[in-house]
C-alpha cells in the first residue's frame, strides 16, 4: 500500500536509534511494540527466536532461569529492541569476548518490497544454505526492509564476573596497560573512559581502565592474580554485585541523548593515537581491544564549528583506514552534518544497486543512510 | 564450437603469459570436478592469474564476449561448487598465494585468496596466534574457497565460521571492476557487503584478497574421549554437557560403524565394543580446565558413558583428531562407494534424527555410518553402497533425500558447511519460499546481473526441477 502511494516508512522500536539521526520525520512510522513475543526458546539448543519489537532486556530476562543470555550489551537493554540492535548495529563492552549481533544473528524474517515476507538463515547454529540475508539487515538502519523476527545464538552466563578498575593520569598509559592485559588474558571486556565519563566511578579526573573477566571461581581467582601482577597495586578489583553494577554503569553510558556523539572504528592498535589526534576537548568510552570508541564533544559550539570538528574526526579515522558515524546530533544542527562516511566509489555503487533491488520504490527509511540512500 | 576461440586465447595469453593458460583437454581433465565427483565436466580453458590486475583484465575480456566463468580454489569443495556448468572458462586462484601482511598488533592478516588455509596459521603460530576456521581439508583448501563456501570445521562450536573472521575483501566483479569491501576496522561503513560475498559460493565475482582476524591461542586444552553403549545415549550426553553451561571448543561424535573403520585404518585405541564415542575438546585457562574436564567426565558418566578417557599428551590428542578428520577416508575401506550430506538439526533433535537415520538404513537396506559435529547439530551421515548395482544406487539417493527432508522438518538446514553448489540445489525449495529465493536472486544480480560468475549454483531456476542423476559421493579428505 505504501509502495503504491510512495509513502516513506520506518520501523520504530523504542524510538531512539533513528530519532537521533533522521533529519526529517518519515511519513509513516511503524511501531514494532506489538511484535514483541518470544517465538521459540530451547535452552539446550542455545538459540532463541523472537519478534523484533521485544527489548534485549526482556529477552534476557526470559533466559535468565536457564542461565543464558544474548551477550550483546547496548546502552539501556531495557529500552533497546532487537530490531534496533540489528538495524543500528548497537553493541557494548562485551563485544570483545562475545562479538556483536553480526556474529550471533543466525536467522531473520523481514517485510521486503511489495509487502513480501522474506526469510534468510534458520534456527540452527551452523547453516550455509542460501545467501546470508542476516548480514544485509545488520547495520542497514531499516533501509532494505523491516525486520519482524530474529533468531540468535545465545551463550551461557559465566559463573562469576569481576571488574578491574585502574586510574591513569594519561590516556596513553591506560591504553598501554590495556594492550598488555589483552595480550595476557581472555578478558570479557576492556574499556577506557575519559575523566568526565569516569566521574560516575568515583575517579578523580583521571582516565579509567575497566577490564572485566569471568569464568569459574578458579579461573577468576587466577585471572585476578595475573592482573594484579600486570597492573600493580594501583588498581581495584571489584567482584559480585559491585562488579556487576559498575559494569552496568559502563554499559549504560548514554551517548544517544548527547547533543553530538559519534562512534569511531579503527584498527585496535591505532585507537590511542586516533583519540589523541581528535583533540583534547573530547570525552570518550573506548572498547580498547576492538578499536571502537564513542566520543562526545565537550562544551558549546556553533553548528559550523561542529561540522568542521566532525570533518576533522572523520579525516583522522580515514587516515588509518577506519570510519566514523554519528550516533546522535541535536535537531538544530542535523542539517549541516553528514551522519555516515561515504564508502569508496565501487562499494557505494554496489550499495545503491542493493537499495534499488530491495526497495525499488524507495519507501524504506529513505534519505538517512550512506550516500543519501 | 566453444566460445573460447583462438583470438580470445591469444588475448588471455597476452594478459597473463602463456604459462597461465591451460587449454589442452588432457590437462583440463584434472579440473573436471571437485570433491563431489558425481557430475564431471572439464572447462574449455583454465586461467591461472598471478595478480588482481591480471584477473581484472581477464574478466573484462570475458565480459566483452559475454562468456561465463567458474572460480576455483583448491577444488576440495564437497557440493560441486566449482563444477564447470554452463561456463566455458575456469579461473583458478592457486597462483595468487602470497600472505601480504601480518599485523600482530591488530591481530590481522592480509592474504591473497589462493593462500592455503593452514598456511595462515603456520605463519603466525610462533607468536601464539591462529586462524580459527579449520575445515578437515585445511592442508589443501584455500582462503578464497573458504570465503566462497563460508567454511566451518570442528572448532566452529567455539569460534564460529569463516564469516566471523573476515573483515575486508578485494573482489573482482564479473565485468572486471575491482572493488574494496569492508576494512580493517570492526565496524563497517554502509551495508555489510563483505557478509554478502562470504558464502555466496563464487556467484558474486572472484575474491582476490582478504583481511582476516587472528585469534590468540588458548593457554591449554583437554581432549576427552567418552564411549557410550549406543548413539542415542551419546547424543543425550551432548545435550547434558551443553546444558551444564560448558561450551567446549569442539564436540564430535562417531558411531560404531565409523569407530570400527577408523580403528582398522589408524589403530588409535577406540573402544571397539562402543556403540558411539564423543571427542570433547575444552580449551581456555589452565586454571579452570581440570575442573571443567572433571565436570564433563562426570556428566558423560551420568548420561550413561561406559568409559571416559582424557588424552594423556599432545601425541594422543593429535591421534584422536587424526582419527576424526580422516574418518571419511577410513570409510572407503568398507564399501566400494559412499554418499554423504551435511544436514543440520537443532542440537536437541540429534537423538530423533539419528533414529530416523537408523530407520532409513533398515528400510533401504543400506549401511549408514555417522561421524559429525554433534555440538553444532551438523550431521554427516555416510551411506554405503555399490555403484555396480543400479538398485543400490537408487536406494542411496532416496535414503539421502529422506534424511535431508527429516532435517528440514525438525527445523534444520540442508547444509552446515559444505554449501549448496549443484548437489543440493534441487532441495533449496524445501527450505526457502519462492519469495525468499527471488530476493536472493535480486541480491546476486547486484554483483552479477548477467549471472556469469559461477552460473547454475546455489539458487534453482524458477520452475526448474533439478534431478540428481547419481548419488552424492565424497572424495576422501
Amino acid at each position: 500500500m505504501c509502495e503504491a502511494d510512495r509513502i516513506a516508512i520506518a520501523p520504530i522500536g523504542a524510538a531512539r536509534s533513528l530519532a537521533g539521526i533522521r533529519r526529517s520525520p518519515v511519513a509513516l512510522g511503524i511501531s514494532m511494540a506489538r511484535l514483541a513475543r518470544i517465538v521459540a526458546y530451547e535452552p539446550d539448543d542455545m538459540t532463541i527466536v523472537a519478534e523484533s519489537g521485544i527489548t534485549v532486556g526482556k529477552l534476557n530476562a526470559a533466559m535468565a532461569g536457564a542461565r543464558q543470555r544474548l551477550p550483546v550489551d547496548p546502552c539501556g537493554p531495557g529500552m533497546r529492541t532487537l530490531g534496533s540492535l540489528i538495524g543500528a548495529a548497537h553493541s557494548g563492552p562485551l563485544r570483545l569476548s562475545e562479538g556483536t549481533s553480526r556474529d550471533l544473528l543466525i536467522g531473520v524474517r523481514f517485510v521486503g518490497h511489495g509487502g513480501n515476507l522474506v526469510h534468510g538463515g534458520g534456527r540452527v547454529v551452523k547453516n550455509v544454505a542460501g545467501y546470508d540475508l542476516m548480514k544485509l539487515m545488520g547495520g542497514a538502519f531499516g533501509t532494505l526492509g523491516i525486520v519482524t523476527e530474529a533468531t540468535f545464538k545465545v551463550r551461557p552466563i559465566p559463573c562469576d564476573y569481576c571488574l578491574t578498575v585502574v586510574p591513569y593520569a594519561r590516556a596513553a598509559d591506560a591504553f598501554a596497560a590495556a594492550c598488555i592485559l589483552n595480550d595476557a588474558l581472555p578478558l570479557s571486556n576492556l574499556d577506557i573512559l575519559s575523566p568526565a565519563l569516569a566521574a560516575g566511578f568515583n575517579s578523580t579526573s583521571q582516565f579509567l581502565l575497566l577490564a572485566g573477566f569471568s569464568g569459574s571461581p578458579l579461573e577468576v581467582s587466577y585471572q585476578a592474580g595475573r592482573i594484579r601482577d600486570l597492573v600493580g597495586a594501583r588498581g581495584e578489583i571489584l567482584d559480585g554485585d559491585r562488579a556487576l553494577s559498575s559494569y552496568e554503569l559502563l554499559r549504560d553510558i548514554d551517548f544517544h541523548s548527547a547533543p553530538l556523539a559519534a562512534q569511531i572504528a579503527v584498527p585496535p592498535a591505532s585507537l590511542t593515537r586516533v583519540l589523541e589526534t581528535c583533540g583534547n576537548d573530547i570525552e570518550f568510552r573506548a572498547h580498547a581491544g576492538s578499536g571502537v570508541a564513542q566520543i562526545i564533544l565537550a562544551g558549546e559550539h556553533s553548528a559550523e564549528a561542529l561540522a568542521k570538528t566532525i570533518a576533522r574526526w572523520r579525516e583522522v579515522a580515514r587516515s588509518v583506514r577506519g570510519n566514523l558515524r554519528l550516533i546522535a546530533a541535536a535537531p538544530a544542527i542535523r542539517d549541516s552534518l553528514e551522519f555516515f562516511d561515504t564508502p569508496n566509489a565501487g562499494a557505494l555503487a554496489l550499495m545503491r544497486r542493493l537499495k534499488a533491488a530491495f526497495d525499488p520504490v524507495g519507501i524504506f527509511n529513505p534519505g538517512c543512510f550512506v550516500g543519501g540512500i | 564450437m566453444s566460445a573460447i576461440d583462438r583470438k580470445l586465447l591469444d588475448e588471455l595469453g597476452e594478459i597473463i603469459g602463456a604459462g597461465g593458460i591451460v587449454s589442452r583437454a588432457t590437462e583440463l581433465k584434472v579440473y573436471e570436478c571437485d570433491g563431489w565427483t558425481v557430475e564431471k565436466r572439464a572447462p574449455d580453458v583454465l586461467i591461472l592469474p598471478r595478480s588482481t590486475a591480471q584477473l581484472s583484465a581477464v574478466l573484462a575480456a570475458l565480459h566483452r564476449r559475454g562468456i561465463a566463468f567458474v572460480p576455483r580454489g583448491a577444488g576440495t569443495g564437497l557440493s560441486g561448487g566449482c563444477l564447470s556448468l554452463n561456463a566455458p572458462a575456469m579461473i583458478c586462484t592457486s597462483k595468487m598465494n602470497r600472505i601480504l601482511e601480518i599485523d600482530f598488533d591488530n591481530r590481522r592478516v592480509e592474504a591473497e585468496s589462493g593462500v592455503v588455509n593452514l598456511h595462515v596459521t603456520n605463519a603466525v603460530k610462533s607468536r601464539g596466534y591462529f586462524y580459527a576456521p579449520d575445515p578437515s581439508s585445511q592442508v589443501a583448501c584455500t582462503i578464497g574457497g573458504n570465503i566462497a563456501e563460508n567454511s566451518g570445521g570442528p572448532h566452529t562450536l567455539k569460534y564460529g565460521v569463516t564469516t566471523n573472521h573476515v573483515l575486508a575483501l578485494e573482489v573482482v566483479l564479473p565485468d572486471g571492476e575491482v572493488v574494496e569491501l569492508g576494512g580493517p576496522a570492526e565496524e563497517r561503513c554502509g551495508y555489510d557487503l563483505v557478509g554478502a560475498v562470504v558464502g555466496a559460493e563464487g556467484t558474486a565475482g572472484i575474491v582476490t584478497r582478504a583481511t582476516l582476524k587472528l585469534m590468540r591461542e588458548p593457554e591449554n586444552h583437554r581432549t576427552i574421549l567418552a564411549a557410550f553403549p549406543d548413539a542415542d545415549t551419546a547424543t543425550r550426553a551432548v545435550s547434558m554437557i551443553i546444558a551444564s553451561g560448558i561450551v567446549p571448543a569442539a564436540l564430535e561424535m562417531m558411531d560404531q560403524l565409523i569407530i570400527r573403520a577408523v580403528e582398522e585404518a589408524f589403530n588409535v585405541g577406540l573402544p571397539l565394543d562402543a556403540g558411539a564415542v564423543l571427542i570433547i575438546e575444552l580449551e581456555g585457562l589452565e586454571a579452570g580446565l581440570t575442573s571443567y574436564a572433571d565436570e564433563v567426565a562426570k556428566t558423560a558418566s551420568l548420561a550413561g558413558a561406559s568409559s571416559v578417557r582424557l588424552a594423556r599428551d599432545e601425541a594422543e590428542r593429535a591421534l584422536l583428531w587424526k582419527a576424526r578428520k580422516r574418518a571419511f577416508g577410513a570409510v572407503g575401506r568398507l564399501a566400494p562407494n559412499y554418499a554423504t550430506q551435511d544436514g543440520v538439526v537443532p542440537r536437541t533433535c540429534l537423538p530423533r534424527i539419528l533414529r530416523v537415520i537408523a530407520d532409513v538404513s533398515r528400510r533401504y537396506e543400506l549401511r549408514i555410518g555417522n561421524v559429525f559435529h554433534a555440538g553444532d547439530g551438523n550431521l554427516h551421515p555416510i551411506i554405503l553402497y555399490d555403484e555396480r548395482e543400479p538398485d543400490q544406487v537408487r536406494r542411496a539417493i532416496d535414503a539421502g533425500r529422506e534424511i535431508l527432508k527429516a532435517c528440514i522438518e525438525m527445523g534444520g538446514s540442508l547444509t552446515g558447511e559444505h554449501g549448496i553448489g549443484v548437489e543440493k540445489i534441487g532441495e533449496m525449495p524445501l527450505m526457502f519460499s519462492p519469495d525468499d529465493l527471488r530476493v536472493m536472486t535480486e541480491l546476486r544480480h547486484v554483483f552479477d546481473p548477467m549471472e556469469r560468475s559461477n552460473p547454475g549454483k546455489v539458487i534453482p531456476q524458477p520452475g526448474a526441477c533439478v534431478e540428481v542423476a547419481a548419488p552424492r559421493r565424497q572424495a576422501p579428505i
